[in-house]
């Protein structure tokens, strides 16, 4: 039942999306609500948020395949893919964000090393290579000792890229909220949380009751995400106290914006509330963990407050002058510091999206993506 | 000694207690010669065309070997927004698109208040934050100090923007001040006749550079450039010949002799942001 609305819930954000793409292709960004004062808007949101869970998921994925965890032995394959099926998902996020869609290229030939962006295009390029090429291994047994060296060679890989993903705004001095040195630190935490949480809601809503192993490793799984939702509201709490006492007129605001903001109801019941606390309750409840559905539901929930969580990270720095003046210097839509997304940013969201969880699910009905898994 | 105007030298007409002395404006023919000329009548010359005998000293030697800056004159911008204006119509800028955006800052509560006008150009930083970021080097530091723009080369990824702690760069959405305008076929406005200008090109670094489509300046981010195109052709940027209080002033910091190198080495100069050690070519005196 729950797949059958799925097939139909992605079938329809790929419709909306696709007019969202249309909109993007003819219109380029004029329909975009971001401006030059909050300047990475939705998409930007969005590209963090999967790429983080991309990299968690692939973390997950070498418990099978480099640690030989025998609880997860079968979960490697699905890990695998949800690392592509979400790093595809970010990347095409990221893509239609550029001014220049066709320049795309000149990153590769003609990228900057000393840009972290540069570093991040080229890392993500390799370990969805890196990755593609691992699961195609799983498929050959007689080539499965290439797998192990190849998924040793990718977790630090994907925990650096986790960590450089945190750089791409905490080497940014001119926004004090952005310019931590815990920005690369707990990025890597919160791309292992939401790779987790992936995890927790595949196995939980699709994985076979048969499986003898499922209530062992949802339990697992739900005891690492109320670990690190623990770890997350503690970098969360040690990021807000240290701006708030620091007093730096910028940080101040930009916290503020976080939690009283525009945004303020979703940080306060989406990011706090839905995406931490309501886990770590229900999964700390004796007996939940085990119950796929529950297990799955909560690791939905994770995810949903890691989406907004990275959407906290990057608007509110950005509404926030860099010169108060600026607010009214210049009046224009575009010259504006508050932000809500538009309908294109929106619709090409929501295609992407029902891209993924449809790829997703072909994935998992039609090849052999977590037949391994049932079957043990 | 160049002379230069400030809010030191008013107009002693103005004052109660004026009286007529040599040199001091009278007759309208007076008054206007001294607005425009900037300083009393009888002095040695305008400050423009200083800086303009200033650009041409500096234009015969190498690029490397000249450092543009620019002085801005707080006590003397009245707020008239007119470099703004000016700079608009000079790179045929469209909505969004701002290169130097005058701020207006209120100082105290009243009574004790007093207001203040600060033009923000990009500031050209000697060690600008923005250009490590690009991911593909289109922008860069030129010889002489201005931080160019490749539009050919920028793929619009915006990374810059969030770098700049100046809020200095902008990004061209392509958008048109004409869009959504009514046309009527024999008025003289409208938007059939105003696109005409809206889509002529503009000549930033040296290039046409027409508004088609999604093609570059489209996608792409923009900023003040000092008007390298004009400068090449021995031109002050159009922010500084079009100030009407002579409170912008250009030239080549490395030309002991330049009227701009007086002033930067004045006591009472600031630049923003100086904390952040981007060490901006734009200085501001107060």
């Amino acid at each position: 039942m729950l797949k059958r609305l799925l097939y139909l819930a992605s079938a329809v954000a790929i419709v909306i999306g696709l007019w969202g793409l249309y909109d993007r292709l003819t219109a380029g960004h004029a329909n975009a609500a971001y401006g030059s004062y909050v300047v990475w808007g939705f998409w930007v949101a969005m590209y963090l948020f999967f790429v983080g869970i991309a990299a968690g998921a692939f973390v997950l994925a070498t418990l099978e395949y480099v640690f030989d965890v025998a609880l997860f032995k079968g979960t490697g394959r699905l890990a695998l893919y949800l690392t592509l099926v979400t790093l595809g998902a970010g990347l095409l996020h990221i893509w239609f964000d550029l001014g220049h869609l066709e320049r795309i290229w000149k990153v590769y030939l003609q990228g900057s090393p000393s840009s972290v962006m540069t570093q991040i295009v080229w890392g993500y390029t390799i370990f969805g290579l890196l990755a593609l090429a691992a699961l195609v291994l799983t498929f050959r047994p007689a080539q499965q000792k290439l797998l192990k060296p190849l998924m040793a060679l990718g977790l630090p890989l994907a925990l650096y890229l986790s960590g450089a993903v945190g750089a791409l705004m905490g080497v940014q001095a001119a926004r004090a909220f952005w310019h931590v040195g815990l920005f690369p630190v707990q990025f890597p935490f919160f791309s292992l949380a939401s790779g987790i949480a992936v995890m927790l809601g595949a196995l939980g809503l699709f994985g076979d009751p048969k499986n003898a192993r499922l209530p062992q490793q949802l339990w697992t799984l739900a005891v690492a995400s109320i670990v690190l939702q623990i770890v997350k509201l503690y970098f969360l709490w040690a990021d807000f106290s240290q701006s708030l006492y620091g007093g730096v007129p910028q940080n101040i605001a930009a916290v503020n914006q976080v939690m009283f903001g525009q945004y303020g109801w979703a940080f306060w019941i989406l990011q706090i509330g839905i995406g931490s606390l309501l886990p770590i309750v229900v999964l700390l409840t004796p007996g939940m963990a085990r119950r796929p559905q529950v297990a799955g539901w909560m690791g939905v929930c994770i995810l949903v407050g890691f989406a907004v969580a990275r959407a906290n990270i990057v608007f509110p720095a950005l509404t926030v002058p860099e010169l108060d003046a600026l607010m009214t210097a210049f009046q224009d839509p575009r010259l504006q510091f508050a932000y809500f997304p538009s309908l294109t940013e929106w619709a090409l969201s929501a295609g992407i999206i029902g891209l993924a969880i449809a790829a997703f699910l072909v994935g998992y009905d039609r090849l052999p993506i977590a037949r391994e898994a049932s079957t043990l | 000694m160049h002379a230069v105007t400030s809010s030191a030298t008013l107009p002693r007409f103005c004052l109660p207690n004026f009286k007529e002395e040599e040199g001091m404006p009278v007759t309208t023919q007076e008054l206007v010669s001294f607005i425009v000329a900037g300083a009393p009548v009888g002095t040695p010359e305008d400050p423009l065309l200083t800086m303009q005998e200033d650009l041409q000293r500096a234009l015969k030697k190498q690029v490397k070997d000249r450092r543009w800056v620019m002085a801005l004159d707080l006590r003397k911008c009245v707020g008239c927004s007119a470099c703004t204006i000016a700079c608009i119509v000079e790179n045929k800028l469209p909505p969004g698109v701002v290169y130097r955006p005058v701020m207006e800052e209120e100082i105290g509560t009243y009574p004790n208040v007093t207001r203040r006008f600060v033009p923000r150009p990009c500031m050209q930083c000697d060690n600008p934050p923005c250009v490590p970021v690009c991911p593909v080097s289109a922008t860069y530091k030129r010889a002489d100090g201005v931080v160019e723009v490749n539009y050919d080369q920028c793929i619009g990824c915006r990374y810059c923007v969030t770098a700049c702690p100046y809020g200095a760069r902008t990004f061209d959405f392509g958008e048109k001040y004409t869009s959504g305008a009514p046309t009527q076929a024999g008025i003289i406005v409208g938007r059939a006749r105003v696109e005409v200008y809206e889509t002529a090109a503009g000549y930033e670094y040296g290039r046409a550079w027409e508004r088609q489509g999604q093609e570059s300046p489209i996608g792409n981010v923009r900023k003040c450039h000092f008007c390298l195109h004009r400068l090449n052709a021995g031109m002050l940027p159009a922010c500084v010949t079009t100030c009407i209080g002579r409170a912008t002033y250009f030239g080549d910091a490395n030309d002991p002799d330049a009227l701009i190198g007086d002033l930067i080495g004045s006591a009472n100069v600031t630049r923003l942001k100086e904390e952040l050690g981007t060490q901006p070519k734009v200085f501001y005196l107060l």
